[in-house]
């Protein structure tokens, strides 16, 4: 997703001030929660958000990607039990003739991927960081031990806000 | 013409900004420098595209090979192993191929039968997104690799532009799909707007790819839109992308002149970064024979499971059903009122399969259960429990066959040979590449 947000400021830069502006007013009033504090992202667009456990959780691209991307017509999952690095491609998300990696935010293991992108991919536009059984999560892991030290590095929700704000500018 | 000369001396690389940009040979000199490379991570140890080479600021590079899987391998390895920082370009030409994008279905795409037939004509996927288009030697191939940060879809495009109207082709533009495109015959004849190059797009953590084909001066312009229609298109509802058609022609410039052209406004482009770390040079399979990560991208690409396998889900449906209302084209042979086929595939696999409405001969029993015999043969696996896989289907008689072998009744022949005929053309196995 790393190319997504300069691509969308050289093309539409009206469209990307207004998107940030309503980012922004939607965000507030749910600003972190309990469950939130689970929820981590990457530079490159992508979120992490842990389950109770702490050893499994959800994967998927972030709204501001899906935006950015424009109508996905195609997504790639990840292979049942395919093993990653943090950083490493998890998949793929066609849109506008691009085939974008899915890069995994963490180390960890696929558990499963969610078939319902397979058979409406838009699902990941409207969607995209609902984990829930219709939503538009790519991949639930199993994270490793790397990847628990991995979700260290990454950002939480307000400061994902700050950085894709700051990236429309 | 004098011929380009270039040196990896120790002091640097000197940089090219005018004449011709073909090279010939250029490869032994870079050997020595293949074991200062052992430091970094995902380096490649080669002797020829050498790890210094690819940290370059600007490099540019030629192929002398016409093998459309080589170049493209070629091409994934700079996406791979380029420096994060550096600005890469990569021009190809190939031998005839038709070549789909990564997420497209070859049955729905590609004149499968036709291609069979003119047996020198390959068929290629490749990693990038967009529709299918045809290469041959009057195509170049021009792909630019860069950092995201200045990724921008129709910048590299506006370049080629830029190198077409330097040679006279005052009409080219860069359409809202990132096409480029020419009014009438480019030079101010004529208002019809034809495409002459579509761009496709790779995106990876550290690196965008845009690479675009440009119809030169293609011979077989006229065959083109038939290799891209496809027999099973009334038939067939895929998921995955399908092709977006445009009226096309030939560009009508010489390739080395339009190849020189991309050169010059690429490294116009990037000249002020460029200092002396620039290189241009040739690549040629003797260069990249012992690359391990060059033949392990060939060995993907020529698999039948890539190019056939990595076919998102898709129905075949004799009649129309609810889910693809459209009406079917009539057979041009003779069927029962109930004869139907429909099956859905997946990554090429049979899902499911439901046949019914064949001529049987034989003993005297319901017609259905026959039927059912021949859809679960498809639908529930070969023997061993694998999935049958559509493009292991040599011929469908075989299959219609051995699906009611050992039986007291079979199909009948006239049935047989005229649904198989049919099925065949559609779905023609995988005996070429």
């Amino acid at each position: 997703m790393a190319s997504i947000a300069r691509c969308l400021r050289i093309a539409r830069p009206s469209v990307v001030s207004a998107f940030a502006q309503s980012s922004v007013r939607i965000a507030r009033p749910f600003s972190v929660t309990a469950n939130n504090e689970l929820r981590k992202y990457t530079r490159e667009h992508e979120w992490i958000e842990l389950s109770d456990d702490k050893k499994t959780g959800y994967v998927g691209i972030s709204s501001y990607a899906a935006k950015a991307l424009g109508d996905v017509v195609f997504v790639e999952l990840p292979e049942e039990g395919k093993e990653v690095h943090a950083g490493d491609a998890l998949g793929a998300v066609e849109s506008v003739k691009s085939a974008a990696d899915i890069n995994a935010p963490v180390s960890c293991k696929v558990i499963a991927s969610n078939l319902t992108l397979e058979e409406s991919p838009s699902t990941i536009n409207k969607v995209p960081e609902d984990h829930s059984a219709s939503g538009g999560w790519v991949a639930k892991v199993q994270v490793t031990d790397q990847g628990i030290a991995d979700l260290e590095k990454l950002m939480d929700e307000e400061a994902y806000k700050e950085f894709t704000a700051a990236e429309d500018h | 013409m004098a011929a380009v000369l270039l040196r990896n001396t120790t002091g640097g690389i000197r940089c090219l900004t005018k004449g011709p940009a073909f090279i010939s040979t250029t490869t032994t000199i870079l050997s020595s420098h293949g074991f200062g490379l052992l430091t970094k991570p995902r380096r490649s140890y080669s002797t020829t595209i050498s790890q210094d080479l690819l940290d370059k600021k600007v490099q540019v590079y030629q192929s002398t090979s016409k093998d459309p899987y080589l170049n493209l391998s070629i091409e994934h390895h700079l996406l791979q192993h380029s420096h994060p920082d550096s600005y890469v370009l990569f021009l190809y030409i190939n031998d005839p191929c038709v070549v789909i994008g990564r997420n497209q279905n070859p049955w729905l795409e590609v004149n499968l039968p036709a291609l069979q037939e003119a047996e020198d004509i390959k068929l290629v996927r490749r990693r990038s997104g967009g529709g299918t288009v045809f290469h041959d030697h009057g195509n170049v191939n021009w792909s630019v690799i860069c950092p995201p940060a200045v990724f921008d879809r129709d910048r590299h495009a506006e370049m080629v532009v830029r190198a077409l109207k330097d040679l006279g082709v005052t009409t080219a533009k860069v359409n809202e799909r990132h096409d480029i495109v020419i009014a009438g015959d480019g030079r101010g004849n004529g208002q019809d707007i034809f495409k002459v190059s579509g761009s496709a797009y790779k995106l990876t953590r550290l690196r965008s790819l845009h690479h675009g084909t440009c119809l030169l001066n293609s011979p077989r312009l006229k065959n083109i839109g038939k290799f891209l229609r496809s027999p099973g298109e009334p038939y067939i509802k895929a998921r995955g992308v399908e092709s977006v058609r445009s009226p096309i022609r030939n560009v009508d410039v010489d390739t080395e002149d339009f190849t020189k052209g991309v050169v010059d406004e690429f490294l116009a482009m990037y000249e002020e970064q460029c200092g002396e770390d620039v290189i241009v040079k040739g690549i040629g399979e003797e260069d990249v024979k012992d690359m391990d990560n060059i033949r392990k991208g060939m060995d993907e690409l020529t698999s039948i499971p890539w190019i056939y396998g990595q076919t998102p889900q898709f129905t075949f449906s004799s009649r129309p059903t609810e889910d693809d209302p459209r009406e079917r084209p009539p057979l041009n042979f003779e069927v029962q009122s109930d004869f139907n086929i429909q099956f859905t595939l997946r990554h090429g696999e049979f899902q499911t399969a439901n046949v019914s409405g064949l001529k049987y001969e034989g003993s005297a029993m319901d017609g259905d259960i026959y039927d059912g015999m021949i859809s679960q043969t498809l639908a529930k696996g070969s023997e061993d429990g694998s999935a049958v896989k559509l493009y292991e289907i040599k011929d469908w008689a075989t299959v219609l066959k051995s699906a009611t072998a050992g039986q007291a009744f079979k199909v009948s022949d006239s049935s047989l040979n005229s649904i198989s005929q049919w099925l065949n053309k559609v779905f023609p196995g995988n005996h070429f590449r």
